[in-house]
Parts: structure tokens; C-alpha cells; sequence
């Protein structure tokens, strides 16, 4: 098995990665990064978003080996020293979330979208969330919480 | 210190855990020495297995173990039987039950149902060697129409089940309703379709087995929303062990709806794989298999039928079903299509006389067992369709057809004809209070402003009247530690709706503690003597009521000790804000130093020993409640093209007590987010010949997004409580599968009534709609 290198969440590793090993299954197998969820087989959900060099992409439409030399960042590396990002405490304060499976690659998904785009309407938010599934929510609460962590990002 | 009461909007507990990727689902878990199963599935609806080569299948690397109907057979594994609470026919026989096991033994009879289990080291090697396995199937006819399933010639399923035939179901005053229906000024009846659909939870099921050769204990750690019930059929009905000897636990569960309530057979396959192999076995569906083998729901194809007088006064309503199930009767399949549709039939409206009467077959297809609402969605679809469809055809204005033959307050407590008791709620006033939300003064303008795009606007409301079900008991558990720490078991079950904050919000509530203080343990048969799990919109009702019942078991006792501490009299102590109080002397004493003291022999009166607070209970529901509310929508519709778009929805439900809004709000928002999904997105299809499952992804089975929704108004009403239990709740899981159905599609027949449209069948596709649109004209 090739061996691959990376950065993930801040911290470099390298670990052996299956030729047809997705890159969900090698962050939650081979480093035991379980936020990062599986929810299809089509790359229809979203579950599985996280960033890759700044994008956010879905990990199931990548095979590990693409990501040799990527810098990647999951659900558990979004929080810094404890502190939790903005859009997680948006996601806690709107009640965002029930089940919590869509959760990580919702959040995933969201940071970027605030980030590339500061003044976010709720449109906007729809149209940049329309990969990512929710059974739960009815995405309405998603929605504004999406809106209150773009704000609290802008600082 | 956080101080909470009920009905505060605490925000959750578990959020810390699932916002930071810490959440533990199934997948999440590994043991040492995990092996890995594959469930090999009929790719036919209906084959005779012929015969399964598994000798080379087992050479390839890593493969340990191959199980199949035949080891099945040779173990003596028992069967799994139907639960369902409807168990006779009309003539008292009883229902017809083929016998389920864990998977087919000679005979696949839908497509996806497990005919084999590869275990191996890898999840990859079983994959490989499931792949691999040879398997000779002799191809039969299918059959997954249930109308056609039951008609004469149609392939049979069982040798000794004639006719496909499982049940039938009537409840009501049929002479009274026919009565009625004789003598009424006006007739109308609608053939309507609710479509199959699928819960999709976004987790799909698995689960972890484990054996331990020494105790000859199991463990099933599970994807399941019903830890007890499904024991009791895995360990007494299949391995034919004592209960105690499976322990069973659900970690955190990704979404359940009513999917992840039966007893499946995968997970008894893999307790015996875990057996056979001594090491722990996981399996993991794949989205595929899920949309597969899950249980469906819904799927009822049913002639409806209003008898009115010429002011529009409702006379009798009467609706009959058929209903396929799959091959299988599942855990309650039967139910929903007999019991579950007929008991809330007509809502909440003034029926003098209902009658409901169906027919269920088996077919060819995936198990339906409850979705989310299990029978009273289709009801309130099947009668708020068809008085729509009256107000139409008779001329009435829907709005207020509606609005004069609701129940009033003064009508109550009743049983309706249906034999439902309706103690409280005050249906018009929710109604108006619908209606006012949504700004009707405002509509006309909205609608021209939609007409300048060439694009119709319309307008439905939709009450609706349902009730709670789900296991009658439930058990409450709460321990001290001397750390002062407090922790509450419960029976019932979350899979996303907030147990761990609702839950402990009632107990410090009632004790006056710190709500941080309380842990909160949940899906585990060790932690607690019985429990219902999750389904039916139970869990405050009768989970609720078990903490609260518990609680006040735990202040009765600290009042004694508060006596004996104050060197009082008992009947003086008064329990107010977390203190014992002597009302006489005004002597008090905080439930933290009563805590304290039930740990020290010394400061405690003769009769308690330290640890006495400690408190279990079993709290039995006498009667279910009735969640009640009124949705409505207002859709615009794109001739052109037939696409639909919710523009504005609002609701206004009687829930009871609510004890935390945000939760609530959650449920509604969620439900109607489901409703809209079945009535504009969402079908299972199967293919008519084949009998092939033509839905069977995320392509091909549309759920909503986040585009497809509005934003959703929402208010409660709680002016109408119910003395059925002391919480004063009613339930809310499952309003929105009942109120948004109804609101969108109503709401998209007016807006196209000036075509001529009457009638379209869920889903409402583009393609549907622009079909009706073009043949009205
Ligand atoms: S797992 Fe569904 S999109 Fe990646
Ligand atoms: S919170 Fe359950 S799927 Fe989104």
C-alpha cells in the first residue's frame, strides 16, 4: 500500500492509504477522525464535507492519494484551543442541529461559504447549501444560524 | 449556577458533542479484533434459491464465516413475529403472518432481502467474497402492486396464504355512515394515493456484535431507536437466550423517523456471526442497501368519500384502503394501514357518523412498518383532500367550508365516532389564529404580483387532529453521587430530538438543581428495567411524566429529611425553588443540603438509609393525547413548466405544555420539512414488471433541500391543557408529516383551479403538474 503525507488539522501525517481507499474512509480509518461522516454512496448528502486546501470539498469524491501534500481540515480541527469557531456556537445558539450526522460537513460547508462570501442573504445560504442534506431541520434554524456566524465572522 | 424552568428554550446539551465531531454513532465505534460483515442481498423480487456455492467464496483471503438460509435453518433459529397492535381480521380470525427470519431461507421475495452474510477481516475482503459468492436463483413472478397482488391470478407469495391476503380492518358505524350517505344532499368521492415513501435518516442502520464465550453473553451496540423491544425479539424470539443475556445499547443515532424501530434480521445474523467467530462483528449499510431494505412507509391507495348537506354541514365521512406491506408483516406493519389511518379519520372536525374499512396484501417489495406519523398522516391527507375537493366541485369557499364544521370547545371532552377521545383543544381558535398569521389581507396583492410573472399563487389551510402512540410505560431512573453529581436514565430514546436536554430540564426543574448538573443516560437495557424507546411522539408524554413522576418521588422523601433536620413535622414542609420550608417556624432548608444529608447516616431520620434518594419509577400512560393544530400554505406555481414553489408556510399547533420551545420549534420545522417532502419530492418506485426498486439512491429519491423550503412561521397554542397527564404535554413529533401534506397540495389545486385542475396524486412533480395543467385545458 502507498504511503501518503498531508497536513490535517494543522499537524502533519503520514499514514498507508488503500489504492481505492476514499479520502472519508482514510480520515476516519487510518487517523480515527470520526466527525467526518458517511451518509451515501453517490456523493449526494454532504456529510462528508471538509476542507481541502481551503475548498471545501466532499471527501467521499476524493481517493486518499489525491490528497497526498494537501493541507486538510475537519470538524475537529475547526475549533481553536477550546474555543469554538463562531459557526459552531451559531449552530448551537439556532438549535441547528438534532440528530447531529448532517452537523460536521454542514458546518464545513458553511464556513466556507461565509468566508468567500461576507454578506451572505438567506438565498444565498439556500443556494450554497443545496449539496448538503438535513432530515432533520427542516433547514430553517441552519439558515440562521448560518447567517449569525457569517456576521460573527466578519468580527 | 443555571437555574431553568419548563418552558425556557434551553439550548442542547449534546450540541457540545455532535458541533465538534465527537458524536459516537455506530460507525464511529471499533473494537479490538473487529471483523467485518456484508450482507449478499436478492438482486429479484421473487426467486427460489436454488443453491449457494460458498466454498470458493470462503477460500478467498480473509473471509471467515458465510451464513446462509440453510445454517439458518440447521441452528433452529426462531422467527420474528409481528407486534402489530391490530392482530385479527374482521371476522375475528387472525391475520395472516408468514414466518420472517433473520434472512430467506429458500424463497427471496423482494429485491434487497438478505439471502446471505459474508464476514471477513476487511470491510473490503467481504465486499470481494459477497461479490464473489455464487448464488443460483430460480426467477418467479412478482407482484408489488397491492391492488393487483390482490386481485384473482396474481403471482403468489406464500403457498398458504391465498390471495396475498393479510388482513382486514373495519372501525366505525358503517350502517349509521351509509345511513348518512343515503340521505345527504350531496356526495362526493375521491380516489387518492398516498405515496410510498422512506424515512432516509441520514446514519444509515448497523451495528456491532459481540460474544463473550466465558458468560456466554452478547452485546449488540445498534443503530436502533428501540433497545428493549427489539431484544426481547433477538434474544427470546431468534437465538432463544434468556433476555438478560443480550445487552443491548444505542450509541448516538443519526435520525430514525420510525426506520430504526423493528426488530431487522441483520443484526441477528451478526450476533450469531459474532458467535461463530468469537470476534466482534460490525456492518454498516450502504446508502443503497438502505434504500433497499429499510422500512417504507405510507403507500395507500384509498377511495375517500363526504357526505354533506346543502349549507355545507358535514354528514358522515367514510374512506376505504388497501394497503401493501412487503412479503413480510415486520414488527407492526399491519397497523398503520388498519388501525393507524382509521383512528384519526376526520380530523378535527364535527363527523356525526365515519366509517373506515381496508384490505392489506403482501407484495413483492421492501417492509413498511410506521414513518414518521404511521397512519395519521394519510388520515388527515384523505380528509382534508376530499373536503377541498368538495369545496371545489359544490361551489363552497375551502376556507370556510372548513372553518363551520369544526369541533368546538363546548363539544368537549367526546369520543369521536372513530372512538378517540378528544378531552381539550379549542379548534377554531387555533384555526382563526392561522388564518390571522397569515396575513390574508394581504394576499390578493400577492397573487397579482405573481400573475405579472405569468406564474398562479394559491392558498390552502389545513387543521388537523392527530394522536400519540408508541409503549404505554416508561421508567425513570435518577441517582446521586456524592460528587453531587445527578443522573437520570430513561427508557425512552433519542435519535436527534433532545432527550439529554428536555429531559433533565423537567428533573432540575421539579428539584430546583443546577441542569448542568445532570448526566443523562439513554438506549441501554442495563441502565433501565424497561423502555419504550422512540416512536409515536412519546417521549414527553410518557418519558416526560416518568422524570417528572420520579422527581416528585425524590422531593416526598427529602421532605422527610428536611423534617428531621428542622425538627419538624412533615406536613408542615412545603418544597418551593429548590428548598424545604417549615411553613410554621420559616425554617428552610436548600434540596442541596437535603442531598447531602441522605448520604450521612447520622442526619437522617430511622427509617432511611444514605443513598435513599436514589429513585426509580415506571410512569403508564392511561390514555393517549390528542396534538392537534392548524398548517397552512401559500405555493406559487409556474404553468410553463409545473414546477412548485412553497412560498409561505405557517402553523399554529396545540402541542399541550410546551416545555422547550427551540426543541419544539425543531419538531415542526422537521416534520414539515418531511410533509413537503412526500407531497411535492419524495416516492418510492418500483418497477411494475420486475419488481426492481427504481428509487434506490439519492438521484432517484428526491429529498428536500434547502432551497425547497420557505420560511416557516410557527406558534403553539396552549390555552386548551389536558388533564390526561401531569406534565400537561400532548406530543409533537409528527404534526408537520400531518398538516403540510394537505396545506402544499390543497394550496397548489387552488392555485391552478381557474385551469380547471381538481385532483393530482403525490408527489407534485413539474412533470405531474404540467401533465394536469394540459389536459384540464
Ligand atoms: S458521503 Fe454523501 S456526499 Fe460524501
Ligand atoms: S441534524 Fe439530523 S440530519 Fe441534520
Amino acid at each position: 500500500m502507498p504511503t501518503i503525507s498531508l497536513t490535517v488539522n494543522g499537524k502533519p501525517v503520514s499514514a498507508e492509504a488503500d489504492t481505492r481507499q476514499l479520502l472519508s474512509v482514510f480520515l476516519r480509518e487510518q487517523l480515527g477522525l470520526t466527525g467526518t461522516h458517511i451518509g451515501c454512496d453517490t456523493s449526494q448528502c454532504g456529510v462528508c464535507v471538509i476542507h481541502v486546501d481551503g475548498k471545501a470539498v466532499k471527501s467521499c469524491t476524493m481517493l486518499a492519494l489525491q490528497a497526498d501534500g494537501a493541507d486538510v481540515t475537519t470538524i475537529e480541527g475547526l475549533a481553536s484551543e477550546g474555543e469554538m469557531h463562531p459557526m459552531q456556537e451559531a449552530f448551537r445558539d439556532h438549535h441547528a442541529l438534532q440528530c447531529g450526522f448532517c452537523t460536521p460537513g454542514m458546518v464545513m460547508m458553511s464556513v466556507v461559504l461565509a468566508r468567500d462570501n461576507p454578506d451572505l442573504d438567506d438565498d444565498a445560504i439556500r443556494h450554497g447549501l443545496e449539496g448538503n442534506l438535513c432530515r432533520c431541520t427542516g433547514y430553517q434554524n441552519i439558515i440562521h444560524a448560518v447567517r449569525a456566524g457569517a456576521k460573527a465572522m466578519k468580527g | 449556577m443555571e437555574k431553568f424552568g419548563i418552558g425556557q428554550g434551553i439550548r442542547r446539551h449534546e450540541d457540545f458533542r455532535f458541533l465538534s465531531g465527537k458524536g459516537t454513532y455506530i460507525d464511529d465505534i471499533t473494537h479490538d479484533g473487529m471483523v467485518h460483515a456484508v450482507v449478499v442481498r436478492s438482486p429479484h423480487a421473487h426467486a427460489k434459491i436454488v443453491a449457494i456455492e460458498a466454498q470458493s467464496a470462503m477460500a478467498m483471503p480473509g473471509v471467515l464465516l458465510i451464513v446462509t438460509g440453510e445454517d439458518w435453518t440447521r441452528e433452529g433459529f426462531g422467527t420474528m413475529p409481528t407486534k402489530s397492535a391490530v392482530q385479527k381480521k374482521i371476522d375475528g380470525t387472525p391475520l395472516n403472518q408468514p414466518p420472517r427470519h433473520a434472512l430467506a431461507i429458500d424463497t427471496a421475495r423482494y429485491v434487497g432481502e438478505p439471502v446471505a452474510l459474508v464476514v471477513a477481516e476487511t470491510e473490503m475482503q467481504a465486499v470481494d467474497a459477497a461479490e464473489a459468492l455464487d448464488i443460483d436463483y430460480d426467477e418467479l413472478d412478482a407482484v408489488v402492486d397491492p391492488v393487483k397482488a390482490l386481485a384473482p391470478g396474481a403471482p403468489q407469495l406464500w403457498d398458504d396464504i391465498p390471495g396475498n391476503f393479510c388482513l382486514d380492518f373495519e372501525l366505525g358505524d358503517k350502517d349509521g355512515t351509509q345511513a348518512a350517505f343515503a340521505s345527504a344532499d350531496h356526495v362526493v368521492s375521491l380516489a387518492i394515493e398516498n405515496n410510498r415513501v422512506t424515512a432516509v435518516p441520514l446514519e444509515t442502520r448497523g451495528a456491532i456484535a459481540s460474544y463473550d464465550p466465558e458468560t456466554e453473553n452478547y452485546l449488540l451496540e445498534n443503530a436502533t431507536q428501540n433497545v428493549h423491544a427489539n431484544r426481547a425479539t433477538f434474544a427470546g424470539d431468534v437465538l432463544n437466550i434468556p433476555e438478560e443475556q443480550l445487552h443491548h445499547i444505542a450509541p448516538d443515532v443519526g435520525g430514525g423517523f420510525g426506520a430504526k424501530n423493528s426488530a431487522y434480521g441483520e443484526p441477528a445474523l451478526i450476533l450469531y456471526a459474532a458467535k461463530r467467530t468469537g470476534r466482534p462483528v460490525k456492518w454498516i449499510n450502504q446508502r443503497g442497501e438502505s434504500f433497499l431494505s429499510d422500512t417504507h412507509g405510507r403507500g395507500q391507495l384509498s377511495t375517500v368519500e363526504l357526505a354533506l348537506d346543502k349549507d355545507g354541514t358535514f354528514r358522515a365521512l367514510r374512506t376505504s384502503t388497501i394497503g401493501g406491506i412487503g412479503c413480510y408483516c415486520w414488527t407492526v406493519g399491519p397497523f398503520t394501514p388498519s388501525g393507524g389511518a382509521a383512528r384519526t379519520q376526520g380530523g378535527p372536525y364535527n363527523f356525526p357518523a365515519m366509517y373506515y374499512s381496508s384490505k392489506v396484501a403482501f407484495t413483492n417489495t421492501a417492509p413498511m412498518d410506521p414513518y414518521r406519523g404511521a397512519g395519521r398522516p394519510e388520515a388527515s391527507f384523505q380528509t382534508e383532500r376530499i373536503i377541498d375537493y368538495a369545496a371545489r366541485t359544490l361551489g363552497f369557499d375551502p376556507v370556510e367550508l372548513r372553518r363551520r364544521n369544526l369541533m368546538t370547545p363546548d363539544m368537549l371532552p367526546r369520543k369521536t365516532p372513530m372512538g378517540l377521545d378528544v378531552d381539550s383543544g379549542n379548534f377554531p381558535e387555533v384555526f382563526d389564529r392561522t388564518l390571522a398569521m397569515s396575513d390574508r389581507a394581504g394576499y390578493r396583492a400577492r397573487v397579482a404580483a405573481s400573475a405579472e410573472k405569468g406564474i398562479r399563487r394559491g392558498f390552502a389551510i389545513a387543521p388537523y387532529m392527530e394522536c400519540t402512540g408508541g409503549g404505554p410505560k416508561e421508567f425513570a431512573g435518577v441517582d446521586f453521587g456524592r460528587d453531587g453529581t445527578v443522573t437520570l436514565r430513561v427508557g425512552s430514546q433519542s435519535t436527534g430530538m433532545g432527550h439529554e436536554t428536555s429531559m433533565p430540564q423537567i428533573l432540575a426543574a421539579e428539584l430546583g438543581i443546577d441542569f448542568d448538573r445532570v448526566t443523562y443516560v439513554q438506549g441501554d437495557t442495563e441502565a433501565t428495567p424497561i423502555g419504550g424507546g422512540h416512536g409515536g411522539s412519546r417521549n414527553l408524554e410518557v418519558g416526560g411524566n416518568a422524570v417528572l413522576q420520579a422527581a416528585r418521588e425524590i422531593t416526598a422523601k427529602g421532605k422527610r429529611i428536611a423534617a428531621h433536620l428542622l425538627n419538624s413535622n412533615e406536613d408542615d414542609i412545603d418544597f418551593a425553588d429548590g428548598a424545604f420550608k417549615d411553613v410554621k417556624t420559616g425554617q428552610s432548608i436548600a434540596m442541596d443540603d437535603v442531598i447531602e444529608a441522605s448520604f450521612e447516616t447520622g442526619r437522617l431520620p430511622e427509617a432511611m438509609d444514605p443513598g435513599c434518594l436514589d429513585t426509580g419509577t415506571v410512569y403508564e400512560r392511561e390514555i393517549i393525547t390528542i396534538p392537534n393544530g392548524c398548517h397552512a400554505a401559500e405555493v406559487e406555481v409556474d404553468p410553463e413548466t409545473g414546477a412548485v414553489r412553497v412560498e409561505r408556510f405557517w402553523a399554529v399547533d396545540d402541542f399541550g405544555k410546551i416545555i422547550n420551545p427551540l426543541l419544539a420549534d425543531g419538531q415542526v420545522m422537521g416534520g414539515v420539512a418531511q410533509g413537503l417532502g412526500q407531497a411535492l419530492l419524495e416516492e418510492i418506485v418500483y418497477d411494475e414488471d420486475s419488481g426492481q426498486l427504481l428509487t434506490g439512491s439519492l438521484m432517484d429519491y428526491a429529498l428536500p433541500r434547502a432551497d425547497d423550503l420557505p420560511e416557516m412561521k410557527i406558534a403553539y397554542f396552549e390555552d386548551a391543557p389536558t388533564a390526561k397527564n401531569p406534565l400537561g404535554v400532548k406530543g409533537a413529533g409528527e404534526a408537520g408529516c400531518c398538516g403540510a401534506p394537505p396545506a402544499i397540495v390543497n394550496a397548489v389545486i387552488d392555485a391552478l383551479a381557474p385551469d380547471g385542475v381538481r385532483h393530482i396524486e403525490m408527489p407534485l412533480t413539474p412533470e405531474k403538474v404540467w401533465r394536469a395543467i394540459a389536459s384540464a385545458r
